[in-house]
Order: structure tokens, then C-alpha cells, then sequence
């Protein structure tokens, strides 16, 4: 089940402020995307998201269920990160099938959910390959497939598409907006690119330059014309550069 | 392909390098004498001598026996230092300053130390062997421990995966290449100090058949049996080792 997820007041200092505060909330099924200046701390904020890094300010609220602090939630975060994270000695299907062990499925239905995912990510027929023996873009939709297989109840998504060719993003972007529209789940998708955004997001949010703050809340919902608010978006992140380069040639 | 890749193939610069030294230890055993440098015959002379009589076997298969049990304590503690390693970082570091101290004790002290403990018995070798090979094997699975790709257990962690499922499909692959290497070093390490050890107060092995031919002046059999901890050191390398090191890059 996709479920809502709810940022309230999160800030995160590393001996210096890196996220200030930050609240927003994500519907279920919602398809999310966290837009930002070079170093504004997005990564951060979707690493408290997940629950890998506790927030220094606020808290985070899974279809209800606080994220951060010792208990464990109930709820299940799959993760794509920029790099693939697949391990190099299994193979494809074997990568898939090991984040469903825990879950408590039988090996049958282990390999039988993978390949449906591989198969759902383009893999179909790349199953016994090793990582290392396929192309970056085909390690990194193994990575989403993995990551759905779990059906999980938030999907994250860091810069999943950063180490790609301009052609295999579009490709990849297509696949993920199609994903979206199949499983219904609620995403996260952290990017710094504008067009990637605008093109895939149904809910824009823009960070301000470090400390992190939300600079617009933007529905991308066809209302406004996409080559405008692809002019909006660079036009606020050109500012929010601008006031980081600024500020720190003051100091 | 070329005449020149098949050269290097049959390792043929190789071969060459040896005629050569076999025909300057050929005249420096004419000019020195039989005592001092036996020549490449009296040496081929005996290697067929042991081989047809068997002593090469009793000899080596002593030697291998104490190596096996010296040694294969030597990895089963290295082992169990690389769990106490992946399970505290506490343990980690004491294991690493013990390591060093180890790593820095001469192999002679050992040999005198076992003598004292064990006397003239299998277990001063065995124990000697132990001893120095343990911090080879233990500081190669530790450094593997510490190596574990920390962006894969962050993925074990999204995911859920217990500690024992880390373990195995995370730690465990990861250090197999670490475990591996140590191992190759260490074995080659253990055949070279347990002939040594061999010296001192047992009847049988490599080191200890050495030692008699120099005391009975047959300087060739020196020879001979050095001739024997060479073969027995490529055959393992390339027979064990590199297969087991072939077999784990297959993923790659």
C-alpha cells in the first residue's frame, strides 16, 4: 500500500546548518520530486526520509508511523541510490530476490517476484547476469527493480539517473513515469535536474541554496505550460546559486 | 598469434635464463668442487634417487603434515578474528595492535619458544608455523572486514536484511578475495618457516633431511630437497590457489 508521507519541521546540521527546516507532505501515490541547488542539502533530506541519517530538527511521519529514533516502523522504504548498490556476485535475479528474504518469502515466490520486476524494469532475459556483464542504465533499473519489488510503501529515489548518457535518462525517465502509473506508489525523487523534474514529477518542491528551506511548492499538473515553468524553475534556482555564491565569498 | 607470444607462453626467456645459470653453476661446481657446489647432474642424480626410493614423499609428506595442521590452526584463528572483527569495533582494533606485535616477532624466537614448551616434538614446528602465520592470514581477513563496501551494508540496512544475512551475502563474498591472497602468502610463509623449524628435534621432513645431508656432506641432496620445497610451493600456487582465485572473479 502506498501510504502519506509527512515532513514536518526537519533540520539537519553537520557542525554547520545544512537543512534549516523543511515541512511538506506527500499524498499516497503521489510522484514527488525535490529540486535544488548543487550541495542544498538534498541528499540529506531524503537520507532522514529513509531513516539512514536522524534529523537534527523535527521528524518524519510514515502513513503515520514516526521514521527517525530507535523503533523501527512498520512500513517498507525501498531505496534507489545514485550508485546502484547491486551486489557484484550475485547475479541479476539473485540481487532482487535477496531484499525479499527478510520479508519472509519462499524462495519459489523470491524468484518468481524478481523476474516479474526485472521483467517490469526492461531485464527480461538478463536475469542470470552479473552486474558487472551489463550496461550502467540496466544496473540501475535492476536497482529499481529491487527497490519495487519490495512493494514498498514509499519508494526513494536519489539522483537515480546522475551516472547516465542524455539519452538513456529520457529512456529511463519514460520507464519510471510508466512504473509510477503501474504500481501506484507514493515517490520521492530527489534530482537537480529541471527538465527531470518537470517531466516526470506531479508535485514540484524547490529548495532554497543551503541552509535547506522550501523555496516553492509547485503542482505540476499541466495548468501551467511546461516550457514556462521549466523558465520559472531556472530563473529561482539561477537566484538561490547566485545567494549561495554570494553569501560565501562574503564569509 | 605471434612467435613472439607463444615464446613468452613456454616461457621460453625463462628456460633461457636457466640453461644459462646451469651451465655457470656447471663450471663453478668443476672449479670449486662437489663439496661446495655439487654439479647439476649429481643434483638430477639425486632427485631421481629419492623419487625411485620414495623418501621424497615420506620427507614431504611429513613436512605438509605439520604444515597442515600449524597452518590450517593459523586460518581457523584468523577466521574466528575477522567474526570478532565484523561484530565489534572494539575487538577490530585490539585484534589489529595484537597483529602488529605478532608481525614483528622474529620466527627464530618461536622456534626457541616451542622447543622450550614442546621440546624436540611435531609441535614445536607446528606450533612455530602457527604462530607465524597467524598474523599473515588474520591481518589480510581483518583489512577485508574494515574494506566492506559500507554503501552496500547502507543497502542490507533499506532493506532489512538481518545481521546474519549481512554476513553472509555481504561480508563474507567481500572478504573471500582477502581470505584468499592471505592464505597464498601464508602457505608459501609456513612451508619456508616450518623447514626451518625442522632443524630442531624431529626425525622426518623437509627441513629436517636438509640439515642431515649437510652434517653427512652430501651437499647435493642441500640441493635436491631444495629443488623439492620449490616444486611443492609452484604446484600449490598454481593448482589451489590460482584456481580458487579463478574461481572467484567469475562474477567480474
Amino acid at each position: 500500500m502506498a501510504v502519506r508521507l509527512q515532513v514536518a519541521g526537519v533540520g539537519k546540521d553537520f557542525l554547520i546548518p545544512v537543512i534549516d527546516s523543511v515541512s511538506f507532505a506527500v499524498e499516497a501515490g503521489e510522484f514527488v520530486c525535490v529540486l535544488g541547488p548543487n550541495g542544498c542539502g538534498k541528499t540529506t533530506l531524503l537520507r532522514i526520509v529513509g531513516g539512514l541519517e536522524p534529523p537534527t530538527r523535527g521528524h518524519v511521519l510514515l502513513g503515520g508511523e514516526p521514521v527517525s529514533g530507535s523503533g523501527r516502523h512498520t512500513k517498507k522504504v525501498g531505496v534507489v541510490f545514485q550508485e546502484d548498490r547491486l551486489l557484484p556476485w550475485l547475479t541479476l535475479r539473485q540481487n532482487v530476490a535477496l531484499v525479499l528474504e527478510p520479508l519472509g518469502v519462499d524462495a519459489r515466490a523470491r524468484r518468481a517476484t524478481a523476474d516479474r520486476y526485472l521483467r517490469l524494469a526492461g531485464l527480461a532475459g538478463f536475469e542470470d547476469y552479473h552486474p558487472a556483464r551489463v550496461s550502467g542504465g540496466m544496473r540501475q533499473r535492476a536497482a529499481i527493480a529491487r527497490a519495487l519489488a519490495i512493494e514498498p510503501d514509499l519508494l526513494l529515489m536519489d539522483e537515480p539517473f546522475g551516472a547516465l548518457d542524455a539519452q538513456n535518462r529520457r529512456i529511463m525517465q519514460a520507464e519510471v513515469r510508466r512504473i509510477w502509473r503501474e504500481t501506484g506508489r507514493t515517490i520521492l525523487f530527489v534530482t537537480h535536474a529541471i527538465d527531470e523534474a518537470v517531466a516526470i514529477g506531479t508535485t514540484l518542491i524547490m529548495l532554497s541554496a543551503r541552509p535547506a528551506r522550501i523555496r516553492a511548492e509547485i503542482r505540476n499538473d499541466g495548468r501551467v505550460e511546461r516550457g514556462k515553468l521549466i523558465d520559472d524553475l531556472n530563473t529561482l534556482i539561477m537566484e538561490e546559486v547566485e545567494r549561495q555564491q554570494g553569501t560565501s565569498s562574503m564569509s | 598469434m605471434s612467435a613472439r607470444h607463444w615464446a613468452t607462453r613456454l616461457h621460453l626467456p625463462t628456460l633461457g635464463a636457466v640453461a644459462l645459470i646451469l651451465a655457470v653453476w656447471a663450471a663453478l661446481s668443476w672449479r670449486y668442487g662437489a663439496y661446495v657446489l655439487p654439479s647439476p647432474l649429481a643434483v638430477a642424480r639425486g632427485f631421481a634417487d629419492i623419487v625411485v626410493s620414495g623418501e621424497i614423499w615420506r620427507h614431504t609428506a611429513a613436512s605438509l603434515g605439520r604444515i597442515l595442521v600449524g597452518f590450517g590452526g593459523a586460518v581457523a584463528a584468523a577466521l574466528l578474528a575477522g567474526l570478532a572483527a565484523f561484530l565489534s569495533r572494539t575487538a577490530r582494533g585490539v585484534i589489529h595492535d595484537f597483529l602488529v606485535i605478532l608481525n614483528s616477532t622474529s620466527v627464530f624466537v618461536w622456534i626457541v619458544i616451542s622447543i622450550i614448551w614442546f621440546g624436540l616434538s611435531n609441535w614445536a614446528p607446528i606450533f612455530t608455523t602457527f604462530m607465524i602465520t597467524l598474523p599473515v592470514v588474520a591481518s589480510n581477513i581483518v583489512e577485508g572486514v574494515h574494506n566492506v563496501d559500507r554503501r552496500l551494508l547502507e543497502m542490507g540496512d533499506v532493506y532489512r536484511l538481518s545481521g546474519r544475512q549481512k554476513f553472509t551475502s555481504i561480508v563474507v563474498p567481500s572478504t573471500l578475495p582477502y581470505l584468499v591472497a592471505g592464505m597464498k602468502v601464508g602457505f608459501g610463509l609456513a612451508l619456508k618457516v616450518s623447514v626451518v623449524a625442522e632443524i630442531f628435534g624431529v626425525t622426518s621432513g623437509i627441513g629436517y633431511v636438509m640439515n642431515y645431508s649437510r652434517e653427512i656432506l652430501a651437499t647435493q641432496m642441500v640441493f635436491v630437497w631444495a629443488l623439492v620445497m620449490i616444486l611443492v610451493m609452484t604446484a600449490t600456487d598454481t593448482l589451489v590457489f590460482d584456481a580458487v582465485s579463478r574461481r572467484l572473479d567469475r562474477w567480474r
